[in-house]
């Protein structure tokens, strides 16, 4: 793992793409922290700059990403790291470790700016509110990265690599929007799960390449939500609302910059985190048995 | 030891392998050939635990696949068809970073990767970046690769694809050096190749084994057809009537002779082995020198073709219909 986490990093600072990134997220955070902390003498930095600048992370993060796996498939170089005596977990892991530390050298000099209102006279408290902030927006930044990993998993090229995980980050981004379109009613619910059964049983009925497989499952799960829709509209509007709220990746960030710490947040991004490598494990996995 | 045992693989839906079985010993060099799509590369990347076994079972020095992979893969050095380098690395470091990952102990890392180097004669080109390497430069590195840690079985893809003839004549004397302590499987399509440093042979036919034995049992099984070149002193009627008197000789024809005197034929071995012995017997007997005897066998070149071409369902009648189709466009 230590191996292709090195190789991985080097890979970001043999060429210009590791400097470059590092460059426009430092600059945007230092832009914000320029404008609102420093010229209106304002402490918090987890609000003025890290909340405000969230949506460039939509376009670090695809950008750092888009390689990691993608390359590795079209230039055959999985080939190396598939046949030596690593499990794919090392690789995965090796790669998004390395990912990390890329975006963990910007939240370093975001650790410089938080030090610097602490030395203009920013109070002891708000110093470590801030740095917890600081915290959440690098674990929420790693979730990220862990799903645009899982994505660049999926295909041999980086350009669809980047499109798709910057679509996906935007969608997580504008769901809070999104979500209270279907706080209308339970009808908007039972279309939204009948989405997701059809979604689910064309998965399963191409995947077994059988129609009746195929048909039976989305009859079933039909079946079981118009039950739920007649006899009990509110679990299904309530489960509708969690299933949206868990899409919405930046939204506990928000607790943080409250200026409170807030466990379930941390555990949110370290469960999505090892959610999209287990996926992105196991489709390196899959891959030898295609 | 590699043991595959009744390996079937089917790549989206289409088999590409079918009923696989052989058995490669300790200290062999083994090669596949077969003409391309035959199944060669796809049996490598099994062997190399890149994809699973489909059904049937691959022993890797006593492990199986897919249950001891990871125990296998650490028996196996591997260079793939297109040779898995980081185009942004030096030399140096793809090497290091390959002997990491190989999990070889960081004391003896510096040292392995040096030998590797000085074996295939990269010593030179360490400090370069691999992008600006010529094809067959970084076709060596793609060897150095499989060779670090000293694997007891190395699996080459094509190793001289794109190599000059002075490199692969290198690349043949560094495998057979290699073969004294690993066991070396090798593919190509190119029958010279394989003839020259194969213990064994697997041919291979869409997906299945043509034939398998050493380059000479091959000749044999194919009805070793040796070609006899006779040049004996004496009358051209004496020469050809002894000749022809001999029970296992078929086509005896005359050949322009060289000298005054001498007479030149052909005769072709039906029944197999070696005539060379009753011909010269014969030619004594009858009062003629015999000034020059050699045999031939029929070259591989010839067998593999003739095997391709008989498996069922092959390419044998695919390209005679191709040209038809040409000469039949050419006449409209």
């Amino acid at each position: 793992m230590l191996a292709i986490f090195k190789r991985e990093f080097h890979g970001f600072f043999h060429g210009m793409m590791g400097y470059f990134l590092t460059a426009f997220l430092a600059a945007a955070s230092g832009l914000y922290f320029l404008a609102l902390n420093l010229a209106y003498g304002l402490t918090d930095f987890s609000y003025y700059t890290l909340y405000r600048t969230l949506f460039m992370l939509l376009l670090y993060i695809p950008v750092l990403t888009m390689r990691s796996l993608a390359e590795e498939r079209r230039s055959r170089t999985d080939q190396l790291l598939l046949t030596s005596p690593v499990s794919v977990w090392e690789i995965v892991l090796g790669k998004f470790f390395s990912m990390c530390a890329v975006f963990g050298l910007v939240c370093l000099v975001d650790v410089i700016m938080i030090l610097t209102l602490w030395g203009l006279g920013a109070t002891t408290s708000s110093l470590i509110a801030n740095l917890a902030g600081l915290l959440c927006y690098f674990l929420l930044g790693c979730s990220a990265i862990a799903l645009g990993e899982f994505v660049s998993g999926l295909t041999e090229s980086q350009i669809i690599a980047a499109v798709s995980s910057f679509s996906l980050l935007l969608l997580a981004y504008l769901m809070p929007s999104l979500r209270s379109m279907f706080y209308a009613g339970s009808a908007a619910s039972l279309l939204v799960f009948a989405g997701l059964s059809a979604a689910a049983a064309l998965a399963a009925g191409l995947r077994s390449r059988s129609l009746v497989l195929g048909c039976g499952i989305f009859t079933l799960l039909c079946m079981g939500l118009a039950a739920l829709f007649l006899f009990r509209s509110a679990w299904l509007i309530e489960a509708c609302s969690a299933v949206l709220e868990a899409l919405c990746l930046f939204i506990p960030f928000e607790d943080f910059v409250n200026g409170s710490f807030s466990i379930p947040a941390l555990l949110y991004y370290l469960s999505a985190i090892g959610l999209f490598l287990f996926f992105c494990g196991m489709n390196l996995e899959k891959r030898r048995w295609n | 030891m590699i043991e595959v045992s009744h390996l079937t693989k089917e790549y989206h839906g289409r088999p590409v392998i079918r009923d696989l079985s052989f058995t490669v010993e300790d200290g062999q060099i083994c090669g596949l050939l077969g003409p391309n799509g035959a199944g060669k590369s796809t049996i490598m990347n099994i062997l190399s635990g890149y994809l699973s076994p489909g059904e049937g079972s691959v022993t890797i020095s006593g492990h199986s696949l897919p249950q001891e992979a990871r125990e296998a893969r650490r028996c196996i050095g591997y260079l793939p068809e297109i040779p898995p380098l980081y185009p942004d690395m030096t030399v140096q470091e793809y090497l290091l970073f390959a002997a990491e990952l190989k999990k070889i102990k960081a004391s003896e890392r510096r040292e392995q990767v040096l030998r590797a180097a000085r074996r295939t004669g990269l010593e030179d080109v360490m400090p370069r970046l691999i992008r600006s390497l010529s094809k067959g430069y970084c076709q060596r590195v793609g060897i150095a690769q499989a060779l670090l840690g000293s694997p007891p079985i190395i699996i080459l893809d094509e190793p001289t694809v794109g190599l000059d003839p002075a490199q692969v004549i290198e690349i043949r004397t560094l495998i057979r050096e290699l073969a004294r302590r690993h066991t070396v499987i090798l593919s190509s399509h190119i029958l010279s190749e394989v003839q020259a440093v194969c213990d064994k042979i697997l041919v291979l036919s869409k997906g299945e084994l043509a034939a398998e034995g050493t380059p000479e049992q091959l000749s044999q099984k194919l009805g070793a057809q040796e070609i006899l070149h006779v040049t004996a002193l004496g009358s051209r009627d004496t020469v050809l009537s002894a000749v022809q008197a001999i029970p296992g000789l078929e086509e005896v024809q005359l050949e322009p002779s060289g000298g005054e005197g001498e007479v030149s034929l052909t005769a072709r071995c039906a029944a197999g082995g070696d005539q060379r012995a009753a011909v010269s017997r014969a030619l004594a007997e009858a009062g003629c020198t015999v000034i020059a005897l050699t045999s031939e066998a029929r070259s591989l070149e010839e067998i593999f073709l003739a095997l391709t071409a008989r498996a069922p369902g092959s390419g044998g009648e695919a390209p005679a219909a191709d040209e038809s189709d040409a000469s039949g466009e050419k006449e409209e």
